[in-house]
């Protein structure tokens, strides 16, 4: 095929392949998944438009069962053929702030490639953040639409907290569990990459017009779809996978026992990949799901963005990173730590001598009085409630009604 | 031409406005007519003021008399322009000189023998004649001392109807009647102890305060050091304070203490508050200058209108407002009606309590601190292993529940005091400090702040909105390691760290830092940690 590039955005001819590929098959087809492992995606194209089979490879028509299974294959996709957009339309839609990324490209993760046969033909993408980088670390976080004021609350803070940290969050961009993971990790000005289930110039649902907006500012709204696709109940299924490969782990915050969530777990699990779900109230029937896949499928139980990145980064230390602060690779020499309040929180050595007094001050069972301690310590009133305040804060001290007592380690 | 001039003053709320009162005497059928939105205290006037006339041995003029109060529009009520209605008819009936009586501003309520009574509200009333260019004032003898506060008026004191017209006429006290007393305003007068100079503002001026001795004190408050403290910092920083705890813990205790660590009122503030006792008609007599910031403790049953203002007739201040620059004491808070506390939402947020009734609005300036005490339960028995609580966790909530969210919100600090063990009594014996020691600390932190914040419309940390803390005042840097770490942990919310920022700055005030550092955020913290949530 001849392939005319547009005067302004060069598409390559595998490019423009793959792109109308997109348009033809829908996406995790298993037989083009095959017949792209033995064939160029030029040469798929070709083939479809002339109804002719390529040649056979192994696991691809080499058996007259697949033979049978490509050539109906062949007949659903040249269906569409009618359809499809020519290369200068194509090329225009690329024009539009709508791009695409393919394998081989620089901005295209590897992480898809575990995928395999399931691989995306392709990504259209809205947004001009950097994929690749961005899924070098990145937290999936789903979870039912209909969530719970705790399930929307816990989502929003863990995403802007991972956000902080400078952990992109990807999800689906649907209502509940979804939409807070976006807007937390929007709130904390992090990346949030939204896989949508249909175009992505197709806001679905519609009330989440204004937030793919921002997403698409920030950080990336993604699909396997071409511009224009509307959403099927089937394509969220098909779409999961895409949003479990994406993040190096996949956490699910509410999910009900037949919740679609669980088909993201269950990619995620199956892609080798750590899975997470943060508890509920037993008695919550839309935590019920996530207390199963901790239960059955051995998923962590999570409940903030430290316990994640713990997770996820089992080499480093959590608080490797500080809020806002830059990955490791870029900042080799990080001055050390001045104050051991941030982080982790500090151990007794790391407390000023004041404090050190007032916290031995405090009897080992049972709780004592603020001027009582004061006399225990030999400080004075205004020293032991800045030491108390500074003890409490790190989580030393609490109160009691008797005063103040030690924490349970 | 029958017709004469006189003027009084026409109070909404502790807002002034002239009233012109004219009177003409014409022909017609015999009688008297007044005229310009009079209520019914001020129909009476006819019969009270005729009365006073002929018993003041004047002749009341036998033809047709008609009084008109302007402007028309102002609701006018009470008894208080009988002294100026009475001297403008004898000035139309040509028994006073008419540009004598145009050239006072008259207040007083007549009795029907002549004698001229007190009434309410004088000092607002002069001050807002001074401001008009009135040079003469004439009240009764008892209001005489608060009319004299105001500086630039001379006032005529006059103990009846007969000393006030002499005084008109220019004739010195005759028939055997004293003369009426001219004042000049803003001097002291005898038997008046004096506005204490300048800004009271310094300890020492404390220490001169009568009574001291006898007065409660804050030393006295054994055991309870974390609430001593709260006590101070809610002083100097104006922050609404809450206490949580089992009867007998010491919150009345407390909150009774808090006006003696107080400073004394500045001129302004003293006028202010003086203004509003004086339209509540609870002024002492003997002391026309309120110096002390006002305590004011309503029982848990006042209505609305007792805690906000309000009334049918004439719109009286209520409770917050008579706190102006004082405390106001919410006892057994829950126990209050949810509508009467919610009440206080406005005059908290605005400074100042708005009554709006028909043709009319009125204002009272309302800038209190709120100290609000609650037991944790509606038992109010003493937990403890012996003489349990009976009362379900569910109870509770609800209990503590009744004050809402918004009021809760806008208080800074809260306490919770426990039942003091006999070793915390005795350890807390080296740490307790009189009043005084305290109030001079307060003071000198109030002046630091009010240093700090000249120019904005605020005096005090309490005051200053989280905005412009975060966006004018932050804490010096680094000093919020433990806030962020606190607030990691959940100890805390993001509301919660502005509430602990502001009261470190009173800290930093207290203590004479320049800006907050960390111990003063810390100490701050370890006050907001002192509750258990």
């Amino acid at each position: 095929m001849s392939g005319g590039p547009s005067p302004r955005v060069r598409l390559s001819e595998e490019k423009l392949a793959r792109a109308a590929l997109t348009y033809l098959a829908e996406p995790g087809d298993p037989a083009l998944g095959a017949l792209l492992t033995i064939c160029s995606p030029a040469e798929v194209l070709a083939a479809i438009k002339a109804d002719m089979l390529p040649g056979a490879g192994p696991g691809c028509g080499d058996t007259p069962a697949s033979r049978a299974a490509l050539d109906r294959a062949l007949s659903r996709w040249r269906a569409r053929l009618p359809d499809l957009p020519d290369d200068e339309r194509i090329a225009g839609i690329c024009r539009d702030g709508v791009g695409l990324t393919c394998p081989g490209d620089a901005g295209w993760p590897d992480a898809l490639d575990q995928l395999g046969r399931a691989r995306p033909y392709a990504l259209w993408v809205r947004g001009r953040t950097d994929l690749r980088f961005a899924c070098s670390r990145s937290v999936s976080m789903v979870g039912s639409r209909a969530a719970t004021s705790y399930g929307g609350h816990v989502a929003g803070e863990i995403a802007a907290d991972l956000g902080e940290r400078g952990w992109a969050v990807v999800s689906g961009g649907a209502y509940g569990i979804d939409a807070a993971a976006h807007r937390g990790a929007l709130a904390a000005e992090a990346v949030t990459i939204a896989v949508l289930a249909c175009g992505v110039d197709y806001p679905y649902p519609a009330g989440h017009a204004d937030l793919f907006a921002a997403i698409a500012a920030q950080g990336l709204v993604v699909s396997e779809w071409p511009p224009g696709r509307h959403p099927a109940r089937t394509r969220f299924l098909v779409r999961n996978r895409v949003i479990a490969a994406l993040g190096c782990g996949t956490v699910i915050v509410e999910a009900g026992e037949r919740s679609g969530a669980l088909n993201t777990a269950r990619h995620a699990a199956n892609l080798g990949k750590p899975l997470m779900a943060v508890p509920g109230p037993v008695t919550s029937a839309q935590s019920a799901g996530c207390h199963r896949i901790i239960r059955e499928w051995g998923a962590s139980c999570v409940t903030r963005a430290a316990d994640i990145i713990e997770l996820l980064s089992p080499l480093s230390t959590p608080d490797a990173l500080a809020p806002g602060g830059a990955p490791d690779v870029l900042a080799p020499a990080r001055p050390s730590r001045p104050d051991p309040g941030a982080g982790r929180g500090p151990s007794r050595d790391d407390l000023d001598p004041d404090s050190a007094r007032v916290l031995d001050a405090l009897p080992t069972r049972g709780g004592a009085g603020t001027s009582t301690i004061a006399v225990e310590a030999g400080v004075d009133l205004d020293t032991v409630l800045r030491c108390l305040g500074r003890l409490a804060g790190y989580g030393f001290i609490e109160r009691c009604d008797r005063g103040w007592r030690l924490c349970k380690p | 031409m029958p017709l004469a001039r006189t003027y009084s003053v026409a109070l909404i709320g502790v807002t002034g406005h002239v009233v012109e009162v004219e009177a003409d005497i014409a022909n017609g059928l015999v009688g008297m007519i007044l005229v310009g939105l009079p209520d019914t205290a001020l129909r009476e006037a006819r019969d009270r003021i005729r009365a006073a006339i002929t018993n003041s041995r004047e002749e009341w003029p036998q033809r047709k008399i008609t009084v008109g109060l302007s402007p028309a529009s102002l609701p006018k009520r009470g008894s208080w322009f009988d002294l100026a209605i009475a001297i403008g008819i004898l000035a139309a009936a040509g028994k006073v000189p008419r540009a004598a009586a145009a050239g006072v501003m008259c207040f007083g309520e007549l009795g029907l023998d002549g004698r001229l009574r007190p009434v309410r509200g004088v000092l607002p009333a002069v001050a807002r004649a001074a401001e008009e260019g009135f040079g003469k004032v004439m009240v009764a003898a008892q209001n005489a001392a608060e009319a004299a506060l105001v500086p630039g008026v001379r006032v005529i004191a006059a103990d009846s109807l007969t000393e006030a017209v002499d005084w008109l006429r220019g004739v010195p006290g005759c028939d055997g009647h004293p003369a009426a007393v001219e004042y000049q305003g803003g001097q002291d007068l005898p038997g008046h102890r004096g506005p204490g100079g300048k800004a009271a503002s310094n300890g020492d001026a404390q220490a001169a305060r009568p009574g001291v001795a006898m007065a409660p004190d804050l030393a006295e408050l054994l055991g309870q050091s974390m609430a001593r403290r709260a006590a101070e910092v809610c002083a100097a920083g104006g922050h609404h304070l809450s206490l949580l705890g089992p009867p007998g813990a010491g919150k009345t205790m407390l909150a009774e203490r808090i006006p003696t660590i107080l400073p004394r009122l500045d001129r302004a503030a003293a006028f202010e508050v003086t203004a509003i006792h004086s339209v509540a008609g609870n002024l002492p007599a003997q002391v026309p200058l309120l110096e002390d910031p006002p305590f004011l403790a309503p029982h848990h049953t006042a209505t609305k209108a007792a805690i906000v203002g309000g009334g049918s007739g004439v719109i009286r201040p209520g409770s917050a407002s008579l706190a102006h620059r004082g405390v106001l004491f919410l006892d057994e808070a829950p126990e209050f009606a949810r509508d009467v506390l919610d009440a206080l939402r406005q005059p908290l947020e605005a400074g100042e309590v708005v009554v709006a009734r028909s043709g009319v609005t009125a204002r009272f300036p309302a800038r209190f601190t709120l100290v609000l005490a609650s037991n944790p339960c509606p038992c109010a028995r003493v937990a403890g292993p012996s003489e349990g609580c009976s009362c379900s966790p569910a109870t509770r909530r609800r209990y503590l529940g009744r004050i809402s969210g918004p009021l809760i919100d806008r208080v800074d600090v809260k306490i919770e005091l426990e039942p003091v063990s006999r070793k915390e009594l005795l350890s807390d014996r080296n740490f307790s400090e009189s009043s005084l020691t305290v109030a001079r600390r307060v003071a000198q932190a109030r002046e630091r702040t009010a240093h700090r914040l000249q120019g904005t419309p605020w005096r005090l940390n309490g005051e200053v909105p989280g905005s412009a803390l975060r966006r004018t005042w932050p804490p010096a840097p680094g000093s919020l390691a433990v806030l962020e770490r606190s607030l990691e942990r959940g100890l805390i919310t993001a509301r919660g760290v502005v509430k602990v920022v502001r009261v470190a700055w009173t800290l930093a005030d207290l203590a004479g830092r320049p800006r907050p550092t960390r111990d003063d955020c810390d100490a701050a913290l370890g006050l907001w940690l002192g509750v258990r949530r």
